[in-house]
């Protein structure tokens, strides 16, 4: 199993419920894929997961402890988060930004910014400003950035979102990779149903409810789809997702 | 052979310091003076480069830390409305004395920022925190607020005071001494240190609060630290020598074209970069129409306006490529 557990979660903003019993943990090397409706709580059940947020019941447990009863540094070394929106006002280089990550992480788990560069197809880049590469080859200067935590566990928050086809295809490759070659839990929200395809298991929350929850092929059918975006009868969904 | 930047500015400011200690409304040879030039150099011109060279690298150091933590390009050290309560609280001492107590103002500058940061900070917070937004727009109008307060008082004042006043607005370095160096040299290097010592909480908030916490940190508690040290290091400047403008925002801009934006080589930098400026600006305005005196703010604000716009041009231009 990965480090992460979610168990019995629920979080309200004020008096609005967001997150209703949600429990699921994975299995180490799992990419797993978190679709909903936009405002059906994707990103609040990450910021739950990464403890940025506080559950008002239930817990989440990183290494069998509770996620928010642990130092930042010892959280950020053990689990990395990529949010949604990751504009850079200032003219950071790529390696400064991994070095980042660099600091955060263990003295036994230190990876060069080389190394990391490498593995993420940026060699070369680390003097290279973010503001001169292009959109996809900066989410992959932030997802080297979190490698460099050292952490087994990443969550990403629509990591795919901006990026066109071809970028989308590359980066989830990378990370399928990532899974691979460094044993890592990868746990993303994502409305690319035509590439959730590719991952190992799919979770769908609607309401802030766990509503489905197994591989893509049990998953994306036409009336499960249909139920989580609330779909109109008369919509035509492509074959090609379903 | 590549040259370590802060050496390269280093080697720029020891040229800066000789040519600020020479020009002057005399001239003076520095390996040669006659006894009257030397109590010129000790007593009048080295305060004075010594001031411009604490209050450049306070204003320097400011505005690189607070550009990071309101990740806004725009932010200088006057934007939390620090200068505004410094120079309010001046005005009332430039107004109610006749000079004779010379701690007075300086010491009602540094009361006025202190006191201003303090309630700025207690209105960005809400039940999440210091939010980066809310203090920014608690600064914005606190600061009108204030510079509305001393228009009115400087509108209902004598002429004398409020020619004293505008100067220090102005930042005229002119009457500068010894007097204050130490206290303010104090507050510089604690400002200075915090902000050091933080390093890694400024470069990660440059990046977003929730990518800061995915680093291990804690977002408010790194922002309420680093505008203290900001807080410091302005309320420093304005002690000193009352408000200079565009060293703040200009100097980490221009660092960082060279050394990218690794608040470990931006802060030192920064601050040599911030001092050299100012030390260069007050040299110009003292030398360039003598007797006339310019007020080293005004210079800054006359050579730093263009450069900026041409700095802003040739980056746009460059990342258009």
């Amino acid at each position: 199993m990965s480090g992460l557990k979610f168990e019995d979660v629920g979080f309200s903003y004020g008096i609005i419920p967001c997150i209703k019993g949600f429990s699921c943990s994975f299995a180490a090397g799992e990419m797993a894929g978190l679709i909903g409706a936009n405002g059906s709580g994707k990103s609040t059940l990450l910021r739950l997961g990464t403890g940025l947020l506080s559950p008002q019941t239930g817990v989440v447990k990183l290494e069998g402890q509770p996620v928010r009863a642990l130092r930042g540094k010892e959280r950020a070394a053990l689990l990395g988060y990529l949010p949604q929106s990751i504009d850079v006002p200032l003219p950071f280089r790529v390696g400064e930004l991994v070095e980042m990550g660099r600091t955060a992480a263990r003295r036994e788990h230190l990876l060069s910014c080389q190394e990391l560069l490498s593995s993420v197809g940026l060699d070369g880049y680390e003097q290279t400003p973010l503001s001169n590469i292009s959109g996809g080859e900066r989410r992959r200067a932030f997802i080297a950035m979190i490698l460099a935590q050292g952490g087994k566990t990443l969550l990403l928050d629509e990591p795919l979102a901006g990026l066109d086809l071809r970028y989308q295809y590359e980066l989830l490759a990378l990370l399928r990779e990532l899974c691979r070659n460094h044993g890592l839990t990868i746990f993303l929200s994502l409305h690319e149903l035509l590439l959730a395809r590719n991952l190992d298991r799919l979770l769908v929350i609607r309401e802030g409810q766990l509503l489905a929850d197994g591989s893509p092929a049990l998953i994306l059918t036409e009336k499960l789809i249909r139920q989580t975006f609330d779909l109109d009868p008369l919509f035509q969904i492509p074959n090609m997702i379903v | 052979m590549k040259r370590h930047p802060l050496f390269v500015m280093l080697g720029s400011m020891v040229l800066v310091l000789l040519i600020s200690l020479s020009l002057g409304q005399q001239a003076i040879n520095l390996f040669s003076p006659d006894p009257l030039q030397m109590k010129i150099l000790f007593e009048l011109r080295m305060p004075r480069v010594v001031v411009a060279l604490l209050m450049g690298a306070s204003l320097g150091v400011a505005g690189a830390v607070l550009q990071g933590v309101f990740r806004n390009p725009l932010a200088d050290p006057y934007i939390l409305g620090t200068s505004s309560g410094a120079a309010l609280a001046a005005a009332f001492g430039l107004l109610a004395s006749d000079g004779s107590a010379f701690w007075l103002v300086p010491s009602l500058a540094f009361a006025g920022a202190v006191l201003t940061s303090g309630v700025v900070v207690a209105l960005g917070r809400d039940a999440w925190g210091v939010r980066a937004e809310r203090l920014l727009l608690a600064g914005v109008g606190i600061g009108f607020f204030l510079s509305a307060i001393l228009m009115l008082v400087m509108s209902l004042a004598q002429a004398d005071g409020v020619k004293r006043a505008l100067l220090w607005m102005a930042g005229d370095l002119a009457g500068a001494d010894w007097s204050l160096v130490p206290l303010a040299a104090i507050l510089m290097v604690v400002g200075f240190l915090l902000a050091i010592c933080r390093r890694r909480g400024l470069n990660a908030l440059a990046l977003g609060d929730e990518v800061a916490f995915g680093l291990g940190l804690e977002p408010g508690r790194e922002r309420i630290i680093l505008v203290l040290a900001a807080s410091l290091l302005t309320a420093a400047s304005v002690a000193l020598g009352g408000i200079v403008g565009f060293v703040g925002l200009m100097v980490p801009h221009g660092v960082r074209a060279f050394v990218g934006a690794d608040a470990r080589r931006v802060l030192p930098l920064s601050a040599v970069g911030g001092g050299m400026l100012l030390c260069l600006a007050d040299t110009v305005g003292r030398s360039i129409l003598p007797p006339i005196e310019i007020p080293a703010g005004v210079v800054t604000a006359l050579i730093g306006a263009p450069c900026f716009l041409f700095m802003l041009r040739r980056s746009s231009a460059g990342s258009m490529k």
